[in-house]
C-alpha cells in the first residue's frame, strides 16, 4: 500500500498563498481556520531583518501523538495509505489531540470566529453542521473528518483524501502535470505556481518525491517530537526556510 | 454538633447559587456555544473548565486517599475524619464531572464511545478507566460507612482499592499532562508524582476546612476524638505535606527559569505575575510558618486560615500549570504573540461558581443525611 507524502521545496515557495486559499475552497473552511496554511516570521531587528514564510499542512505523521492520545480512537492512521484522519462520529471534542500535536495544525470551530462577521451566522445550517455555505464540495464523509464539520469536533487537513485515495494503484507520484492523475493530486499541490509541492508515495523508491528527499537532503520539522512527519521541507538557503525556533525573542 | 438550621441556610444559599449559575451558564452555551469560553485555535485549548474541573477531581481523590489511609493504618482515633473526607470526595467528584460534562463537544458520546474504543496508549483513556472503578469502590465504600457505629470488615478492603483507584485516577492525570514532551512547561517524568502529593496536600486543607466549618470554627463544638486528631497528628502531617508541594513547586519554578528550552519561557512571565506569588507566598510559606509554630499549629483560627490559603494557592497552581502549559504558541507565524494572553471568560467563571454551588449542596445534604461528624466517644 501507498504511504503518502509531500515535499515542499522552499526555494521555490513564493508565498503567494494560493495552497491556502484552494485549501479553503476545496475543503469548505472557515475563514481563518486555515488547514493549510502559510505562517510568516519576521527575524532581527531594523535594518538587518529578514521574513521568513513557511506553509504549513498537516504532516500525516508517520507517529502522530494527535493518534496515540485519542481517547476514542476517533483520531486514526489509515493503513491503506497513511493518511492521518478523523472519525466525526467518534470525536468527543477533548480537544487532547489539539495539544499533542507539536505542529499547531488541528482546529476546535466552535470557538469565536477569526474573521468577522461571523460566516456562520450568514450562512446557519439546519443540521448540527458548523454552517451551510452556498458552495459546498460534492465529498462528505464525517468518518474520515471530510466535509461540513459537525458542532463539537476537531477537524484538520485530509492530503485530499477524498482526491488521493481514488489515485489508481500502484502509482508513484500524483502530479498535476499528467493529464490522466491530476483529478487526484490534492488541492494545494494542484494550484501551486511556481511547483514548489510535490506529491508522491514515500515507499515506492520509483517516486520522485523519494528522489528529491534524497537528492536535495529533505528535512522534517522538529524531529526531536519523534512524529515523524510525511511532508519534507528542501531548503537550500533561499528567502524561505524551516523555522529553527518557535520564539524570535532572546531570553533575556 | 451540627447547628441545623446554619446548615440549612448554607443548602438553600447552595441550592440558589447552583440555579442561578447553572441557568447563566447553560443559557450562554445555548446562545453562543463554546464561543463563550475564551479558549482559541492559536493554542490555548484547555482553558479555565479543565483547571476547575482538574481542581474538584484531584482534591476529590486527595480526600479518598486521606479517608483510605485513615481507616487502613489510623485506627479508631481517626474515625471522626473519615466519613466527611469520603462524602467530601463524592462532593467534589460530581462538582468538577459536571464541569467538564459542560465543557466537551460530546460528553454524551463519551460515556460510550471511551470505554469501548479500548484506546490504550492514550492517557486519557486509562484517566476514564480509573475514574469509572474510582466512582464505583467510593459509592461502594461510602455505602459501607453510611450509618454510624462500627466500621464492617469489608470496609478495609473498600478502602485498599479505593486508595489505589484514587492514586490511579490522580497519577494519570499527571501522566496527561507530563507525557506532553512537545510541551515542555507541562513535561517531566515527575509530574504525576508531584500531583500525588498535591491531591494528598488539597485533601487535607479540605478535610481541616470543613471539619472547622461544621462546627462553627471552635475546637469546643467538636467531639473530644475530633479535637485529638486536629491538635495531635493531623497539623503536623499538614505541615510536612505543604512543605513537600512547596519543595516541587519552588524546584519546577527554578529549573524553569535557568533553563533555555523553548516553552519554558512561560516561568518568566509567571514569576512576575502576582497571582504567582500570592501561590508562593501566601499561599505555601505563611501557612508552612503557621503549622511549624507549636503555639498556633493546634490553632483553631490559623488552622482555618492555614487550610484556607492552601485551597487557595492549589488552585492558582492548577490554573498556572495548565494555562502556563499553552502559552507558548506552536508554530503560529508571527502574527501570533511571543505568548498567549488570556483571561477566563465570564461564563467560564460562572462554571467555577457553579462548581462550587453544587460541591457545597452535595456535601450539606451529605452532612444532614448522614451525620458525617458521628463518631465514638473515647
Ligand atoms: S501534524 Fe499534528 S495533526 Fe497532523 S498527523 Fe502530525 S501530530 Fe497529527
Ligand atoms: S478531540 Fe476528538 S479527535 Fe481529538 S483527541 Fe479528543 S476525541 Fe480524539
Amino acid at each position: 500500500m501507498a504511504k503518502w507524502g509531500m515535499v515542499i521545496d522552499l526555494d521555490k515557495c513564493t508565498g503567494c498563498q494560493a495552497c491556502t486559499t484552494a485549501c479553503a475552497m476545496e475543503n469548505n473552511r472557515l475563514p481563518g481556520e486555515n488547514w493549510q496554511d502559510v505562517l510568516f516570521y519576521t527575524e532581527g531587528t531594523y535594518p538587518n531583518v529578514s521574513m521568513k514564510w513557511f506553509p504549513r499542512p498537516c504532516f500525516h505523521c508517520e507517529n502522530p501523538s494527535c493518534v496515540s492520545v485519542c481517547p476514542t480512537r476517533a483520531t486514526y492512521k489509515d493503513p491503506e495509505g497513511g493518511f492521518v484522519l478523523i472519525d466525526w462520529n467518534k470525536c468527543i471534542g477533548c480537544k487532547y489531540c489539539q495539544v499533542a500535536c507539536p505542529y499547531g495544525v488541528r482546529f476546535f470551530t466552535d470557538e469565536k470566529a477569526v474573521v468577522q462577521p461571523d460566516i456562520r451566522d450568514v450562512f446557519p445550517a439546519k443540521d448540527d453542521r458548523q454552517w451551510d455555505p452556498p458552495y459546498k464540495g460534492p465529498q462528505d464523509d464525517p468518518s474520515r473528518g471530510i466535509g461540513i464539520q459537525p458542532h463539537g469536533v476537531v477537524s484538520k487537513c485530509t492530503f485530499c483524501y477524498h482526491k488521493v485515495s481514488k489515485a489508481p494503484e500502484g502509482v508513484a507520484d500524483l502530479d498535476e502535470d499528467i493529464p490522466e492523475l491530476k483529478e487526484y493530486v490534492p488541492g494545494c499541490v494542484r494550484v501551486c505556481a511556481p511547483k514548489a509541492r510535490f506529491f508522491g508515495d514515500l515507499d515506492n523508491p520509483e517516486s520522485y518525491v523519494n528522489k528529491l528527499i534524497a537528492d536535495k537532503r529533505g528535512v522534517r520539522l522538529k524531529e526531536e517530537t519523534g512524529n515523524k512527519p510525511q511532508v519534507y521541507y528542501l531548503s537550500g538557503g533561499a528567502a524561505a526556510a524551516v523555522p529553527g525556533l518557535r520564539s524570535m525573542k532572546d531570553k533575556s | 454538633m451540627i447547628n441545623t438550621s446554619k446548615s440549612n441556610l448554607v443548602f438553600v444559599v447552595a441550592i440558589i447559587g447552583l440555579i442561578v449559575t447553572a441557568a447563566l451558564v447553560l443559557f450562554n452555551l445555548a446562545s453562543q456555544g463554546h464561543a463563550a469560553f475564551n479558549g482559541s485555535n492559536l493554542g490555548l485549548h484547555w482553558t479555565f473548565p479543565i483547571v476547575v474541573y482538574d481542581y474538584f477531581l484531584l482534591t476529590s481523590t486527595g480526600l479518598a486517599m486521606i479517608a483510605s489511609l485513615m481507616l487502613i493504618f489510623g485506627g479508631a482515633h481517626c474515625q471522626p475524619l473519615v466519613r466527611r473526607c469520603l462524602w467530601l470526595a463524592v462532593a467534589g467528584l460530581v462538582g468538577g464531572v459536571s464541569v467538564l460534562a459542560l465543557e466537551l463537544g460530546y460528553p454524551v458520546r463519551a460515556i460510550w464511545a471511551i470505554p469501548t474504543s479500548f484506546a490504550v496508549t492514550s492517557p486519557l483513556w486509562w484517566k476514564v478507566m480509573f475514574v469509572i472503578a474510582y466512582v464505583v469502590v467510593l459509592l461502594i465504600t461510602v455505602n459501607l460507612l453510611r450509618k454510624p457505629g462500627e466500621w464492617p470488615a469489608a470496609a478495609r478492603t473498600s478502602a485498599i482499592l479505593l486508595l489505589l483507584a484514587a492514586l490511579g485516577v490522580t497519577g494519570i492525570a499527571g501522566v496527561v499532562y507530563g507525557s506532553m514532551t512537545m510541551r515542555p512547561f507541562w513535561s517531566s517524568g515527575d509530574v504525576p508524582v508531584a500531583f500525588i502529593f498535591e491531591s494528598l496536600l488539597g485533601g487535607l486543607a479540605f478535610a481541616i476546612f470543613f471539619s472547622y466549618l461544621a462546627h462553627g470554627f471552635s475546637q469546643e463544638r467538636m467531639s473530644a476524638p475530633l479535637r485529638d486528631v486536629l491538635t495531635g497528628m493531623l497539623p503536623k502531617v499538614f505541615a510536612l505535606a505543604i512543605f513537600v508541594h512547596l519543595m516541587f513547586v519552588g524546584a519546577r519554578a527554578l529549573i524553569g527559569l535557568y533553563s533555555n528550552a523553548e516553552g519554558l519561557q512561560v516561568w518568566q512571565y509567571l514569576a512576575g505575575t502576582s497571582l504567582f506569588h500570592i501561590e508562593l507566598w501566601a499561599g505555601l510559606v505563611l501557612p508552612l510558618l503557621l503549622m511549624l509554630s507549636p503555639g498556633l499549629r493546634s490553632n483553631a483560627g490559623s488552622q482555618t486560615l492555614a487550610a484556607l490559603l492552601v485551597m487557595i494557592s492549589l488552585f492558582i497552581a492548577r490554573y498556572d500549570y495548565i494555562i502556563g502549559g499553552q502559552l507558548v504558541p506552536m508554530f503560529k507565524g508571527a502574527w501570533a504573540p511571543e505568548l498567549l494572553s488570556y483571561a477566563p471568560s465570564f461564563t467560564e467563571w460562572m462554571l467555577l461558581l457553579m462548581a462550587i454551588f453544587l460541591a457545597n449542596a452535595i456535601y450539606v445534604w451529605g452532612e444532614k443525611k448522614f451525620d458525617l461528624s458521628w463518631c465514638k466517644q473515647a
